[in-house]
């Protein structure tokens, strides 16, 4: 079981006798420093405009100190608007929702394809690798007309139940299970624990870090889906904050102070998650993006 | 556990474990496939009109769409702009990051902070980034007196804005992957390397390339495959246009679908695309598997 | 009770307990569950000037104590706003009011997208068939039934520079002129003055624009075109072509720029540039704001006929799976009191549909506005299509085929037959409403 790690200490890039400031590291020191503040551009200029007033931001020149000075104004327009938290909840309980049927689903599903010998499991596991190469964008259609059915369309539900499992996240799971040694398992057996004390009390624990690694990107994914959400909800209370801020419209025009601090404050929670949990979300993304391997 | 009884409650217990996940998977996945499939040979539409069977028609009308065409000629290409950029460049960067320069932890949160935001965020930051008149890069030309470009408005220029503008959001995912592989590396290998007198460059192209071998080979399938299926950014920054020079090919059937209410006729679309994701897969397959036979024969 | 085991039911516990509560939390806010009879959801596509005037519109009427209140939710103007309302419909839980283009109701009506009005309830709040001109409230019928409420006519309207025309002696011919010829004349004058254009005239990549100039000027010719499902479309070749080589010959660089986009067009003529300006009525806000010397008439009758392309903002109730009679009854006074109050949306440069705000002295006073408040009277809305209006295909498509004629390089009789051929094969599919 051979996690990815990026925090094994830090690595020396240069070997012992080369010089740390020779002239090719300062280069590529230069160059790093180039590209990052390239990357951090659009998002210092947003900020720049989102604490401009108005009439400032709509200026066409782009002033570091704006006649207006700078303020939190269009940050609290947007906040009383109301719609901004509204749909930052709608994000946060769906996303959770779907955290936590995703990571339940694949445990115990890829548990069963572990350990367990079951009739029709190849039938089950061959669909799971096959359904992995359909891209849900092209289910778009039929979905919907199936929400229509059930009468899920515009429901916390409709939004949730699409994306509540993942087969890349049981294959992941499964791939782990697979390493634990399985004497852990017997001895609890023999002692008459059932599979489901068993998974509960000896697997899952310690499957921690693996677990943690499929919470953080599947949080991150369903945090930030855009199309699903985006077909499945007309309502506008009941949007999530991406499709929200993309659907609806002010009234008043485009306010582009307001509109940066929107975007901000919808790019804020991440943000703010990551770097306090750098370490761990890297960890997570890297050993999901490698299939858990 | 090897009687009948065993087996049968250990099946039990089995479909016991995997149903929660089994049932949320026919319901929302293969169901809506096989629908999908079913609906692409009707003339359903959004009201529920037009049911009854067409056989191939809406197939027959796809291949000579020439709107269809269009949004998938764009799709492919961007898929060529962007996947180019975006494995060579986060190879470069994770290159260059993992090099132990000071400053680490600023190298890898510049980069791979965009991957975290919505495509509805990103979005926002680039219009206005790219807004004619009151934008940063225009503002910027301006100041050395080259006149404003028309980023999204102009269908020459209008692609490589996406294109930009997703190399900026996504680009952080796959410098994520390189750098845990690059981290992976056996440093004996570099000490052998240098043993033998072989540079800096030399070990980067007869060690380390060779060596992320398999990893440039699920970036680039996981690339590829993301690329064909784009949507967001171009629905929200051009949508599609301008007069549909940037359609990506699920904007088409998104519209087919929802704007122009022909579900059966969207649906013949996904299919047509979902051969071709098949065959995109097969093929890199094929080539991944091949490169890894090569690999373990030498 | 092992360690292992008490841990074990302890989070076990713990666990369902958050999945019920989660589960319960999830239920409790299901949508429809919050409404009440009280919260009418408003939806519209206006922004900007209109957007700040229909907002004030809302306020007002909600400040009326009448015991409902409207919230409105705006959407970004053409397919995302259709696209979105007709799915909405689909899924039976759309708002209880929306506004649409009356070019629109072609493509929602017939699949059961839309409710129709009840007559009788709308008498009650006050609003009648004789307050509206019969062409406008004509369109809001579809199948013997009333679809759509309209709330204003916006034409396509000449505005001419009033200085510029002095100096040019063109002032009275302005008003008089009726042919290709005259009209050309008047534009030469006053590209003279300008030194510039004679005329600003925007619409590169806007089909709905270049159709809204064709399709005045074909009209006025007396041509119909008339799309009927499973049939070929219907038109005049020869009044197409007619009037394709006469826009043809405006955009010759001198009368008018051959190649201008909408901003370009909007910004030479407030610069003074140019001494006539083709547009919209809702261009009157921007021109009013610049202080320019302006007035504005109809489409001058170049072709015999009186005709002007125009759409209106119209009411319509989306169709909602369970709908309540109380909020329904609200959603009627709410059309009512907008109505009544739309003198204000004349300040965007509508024409107020309700003929009593049209009769009334504070409209009669305002100008440009009431120069081109008859247009209704004689009004050329699109073809009645499921893939037509505002914003739709149907204009994409015209742009595609007849751009380039605009710009010179076409045939008009080769553009306009490959517009129909596109329109033959919409014509050929199965309606899917």
């Amino acid at each position: 079981m051979s996690t990815y790690t990026l925090s094994r200490g830090i690595k020396r890039g240069y070997k012992p006798g080369e010089n740390p400031w020779s002239v090719s590291r300062m280069v590529a020191l230069l160059v790093l420093a180039v590209l990052a503040a390239t990357w951090l551009v659009p998002f210092a200029w947003a900020v720049l405009t989102s604490l401009k007033s108005e009439a400032d931001a709509g200026a066409s020149s782009i002033s570091l100190n704006p006649p207006d000075g700078l303020g939190f104004d269009a940050y609290r327009k947007v906040l009383a608007a109301g719609d901004i938290p509204a749909w930052a909840w709608n994000s946060l309980l769906t996303s959770v929702a779907i955290t936590l049927l995703t990571v339940a689903t694949s445990a115990l599903a890829g548990y069963a394809f572990s350990r367990i010998g079951f009739t029709g499991r190849r039938w089950l596991y061959a669909a799971i690798i096959a359904a992995i190469i359909i891209p849900p964008q092209l289910l778009i259609v039929p979905l919907f007309r199936q929400m229509l059915s059930f009468n899920l369309v515009d429901t916390y539900w409709g939004i949730i139940l699409p994306q509540a499992f993942a087969p890349a996240m049981v294959l992941i799971l499964k791939r782990f299970f697979d390493q634990i040694p399985i004497e852990l398992e017997d001895a609890a057996r023999v002692d008459g624990a059932n599979r489901l004390r068993v998974f509960w009390s000896i697997v899952l624990p310690l499957s921690r870090p693996i677990l943690a690694a499929v919470a953080i990107f599947v949080f991150i994914g369903a945090w930030n889906n855009f199309l699903w959400p985006f077909i499945v909800t007309t309502d506008a209370d009941l949007m999530t904050l991406p499709v929200g801020l993309q659907t609806v419209k002010s009234a008043y025009g485009l306010q582009y102070a307001q509109n940066m601090a929107s975007a901000i404050l919808a790019a804020l929670p991440l943000v703010l998650v990551f770097l306090f949990f750098q370490r761990q979300i890297i960890k997570g993304i890297a050993t999901t993006g490698f299939g858990g391997q | 556990m090897s009687t009948p009884l065993g087996r049968r409650n250990e099946s039990l217990t089995g479909w016991a474990f995997a149903a929660p996940f089994a049932v949320l998977f026919v319901l929302f996945l293969v169901v809506p496939a096989i629908y999908g499939l079913y609906l692409s040979f009707t003339g359903e539409t959004l009201t529920g009109k037009g049911g009854e069977l067409l056989g191939f028609a809406n197939y027959a009308e796809a291949l000579t769409d020439p709107d269809m065409w269009r949004s998938l000629g764009n799709t492919l290409w961007f898929t060529l702009l962007s996947t180019v950029p975006l494995v060579v460049l986060s190879l470069a960067l994770a290159l260059l990051v993992n090099l132990g320069l000071p400053g680490r932890w600023l190298w890898r949160l510049s980069f791979f902070l965009p991957y975290l935001l919505a495509s509805t965020v990103v979005v926002m930051f680039w219009s206005w980034m790219y807004n004619p008149k009151l934008g940063l890069i225009n503002g910027v030309l301006a100041e050395f007196g080259i006149a404003p470009v028309a980023w999204l408005q102009d269908p020459n220029v209008a692609m490589i804005s996406v294109v930009v503008t997703t190399l900026w959001w996504t680009i952080g995912f796959n410098f994520l992957l390189y750098l845990a592989a690059l981290q992976n590396i056996p440093e004996q290998q570099f000490e052998a390397a240098a043993i033998d007198g072989a540079g800096k460059w030399r070990q980067l192209f007869a060690i380390v390339i060779p060596q992320l071998a398999p990893t440039t080979g699920l970036i680039l399938t996981l690339q590829v495959l993301a690329s064909l299926k784009v949507f967001d950014q171009i629905y929200m920054l051009t949508n599609g246009g301008p007069a549909g020079s940037t359609r990506s090919i699920v904007q088409y059937i998104y519209e087919s679908g929802f704007t122009g209410y022909r579900f059966g006729y969207s649906s013949a679309i996904s299919y047509l695309f979902f051969a071709i994701i098949v065959l995109v897969s097969l093929a890199q397959y094929k080539l991944i598997n091949r490169n890894r036979s090569a690999h373990e024969r030498a | 009770m092992s360690a292992l085991e008490r841990q074990f039911s302890r989070r076990r516990l713990l666990g369902s307990a958050a999945a019920i509560a989660g589960g319960g939390l999830l239920l409790g806010c299901a949508p429809g569950a919050s409404r009440s009879a009280t919260d009418l959801s408003y939806w519209h596509l206006m922004t900007g000037g209109d957007g700040i005037v229909m907002a004030g519109l809302v306020d007002a009427v909600n400040g009326l104590g009448l015991g409902f209140r409207a919230t409105q939710t705006v959407l970004a103007w053409g397919p995302p706003y259709y696209t979105k309302l007709a799915m909405a419909s689909a899924g039976g839980r759309a708002p209880d009011l929306a506004i649409m283009h009356a070019s629109r109701i072609a493509g929602y009506a017939p699949g059961g997208l839309l409710e129709p009005w009840d007559l009788e309830l709308l008498a009650e709040v006050g609003v009648h068939e004789r307050d509206f001109p019969p062409l406008v409230w004509q369109k809001g019928r579809y199948d013997g039934k009333l679809y759509s409420i309209a709330l204003d006519t916006h034409p396509f309207v000449l505005y001419y520079n009033t200085d510029h025309a002095q100096k040019a002696g063109v002032t009275d011919a302005l008003q008089t002129m009726k042919s290709p010829e005259e009209f050309t004349e008047v534009a030469l004058k006053l590209q003279k003055v300008t030194g510039k254009h004679g005329l600003s005239y925007g619409y590169l990549g806007d089909g709905s624009q270049m159709w809204r100039l064709f399709y005045t000027l074909y009209r006025q010719q007396n041509a119909e075109m008339k799309l009927v499902p499973g049939q070929q479309a219907q038109v005049d070749e020869a009044a197409a072509v007619k009037a394709l080589k006469f826009v043809q010959s405006l955009l010759d660089d001198t009368i008018a720029t051959k190649a201008g986009d909408g901003g370009t067009a909007t910004s030479e003529f407030l610069h003074g540039e140019s001494g006539l300006f083709f547009g919209g009525v809702w261009e009157l806000p921007v021109l009013k704001d610049s202080k320019l010397p302006f007035d504005a008439r109809p489409i001058p009758t170049l072709f015999g006929t009186d005709a002007a392309y125009a759409d209106s903002h119209t009411f319509v109730l989306p169709r909602q799976a369970n709908v309540d009679p109380e909020r329904r009854r609200h959603t009627y006074q709410l059309v009512a009191e907008v109505l009544k109050r739309s003198v204000k949306w004349a300040g965007a440069g509508h024409i107020p549909a309700y003929q009593p705000v049209v009769q009334s002295a504070e409209y009669q006073a305002l100008k440009p506005q009431s120069n081109y408040a008859g247009i209704p009277a004689y009004v050329n809305y699109d073809p009645d299509a499921w893939f037509g209006g505002a914003g739709s295909d149907f204009h994409r498509y015209f742009a595609e085929n007849v751009q380039n004629v605009f710009l010179g390089s076409g045939d008009p009789a080769a553009g306009f037959e490959g517009f129909v051929k596109r329109l033959n094969v919409l014509l050929d599919r199965p309606q899917p409403v």
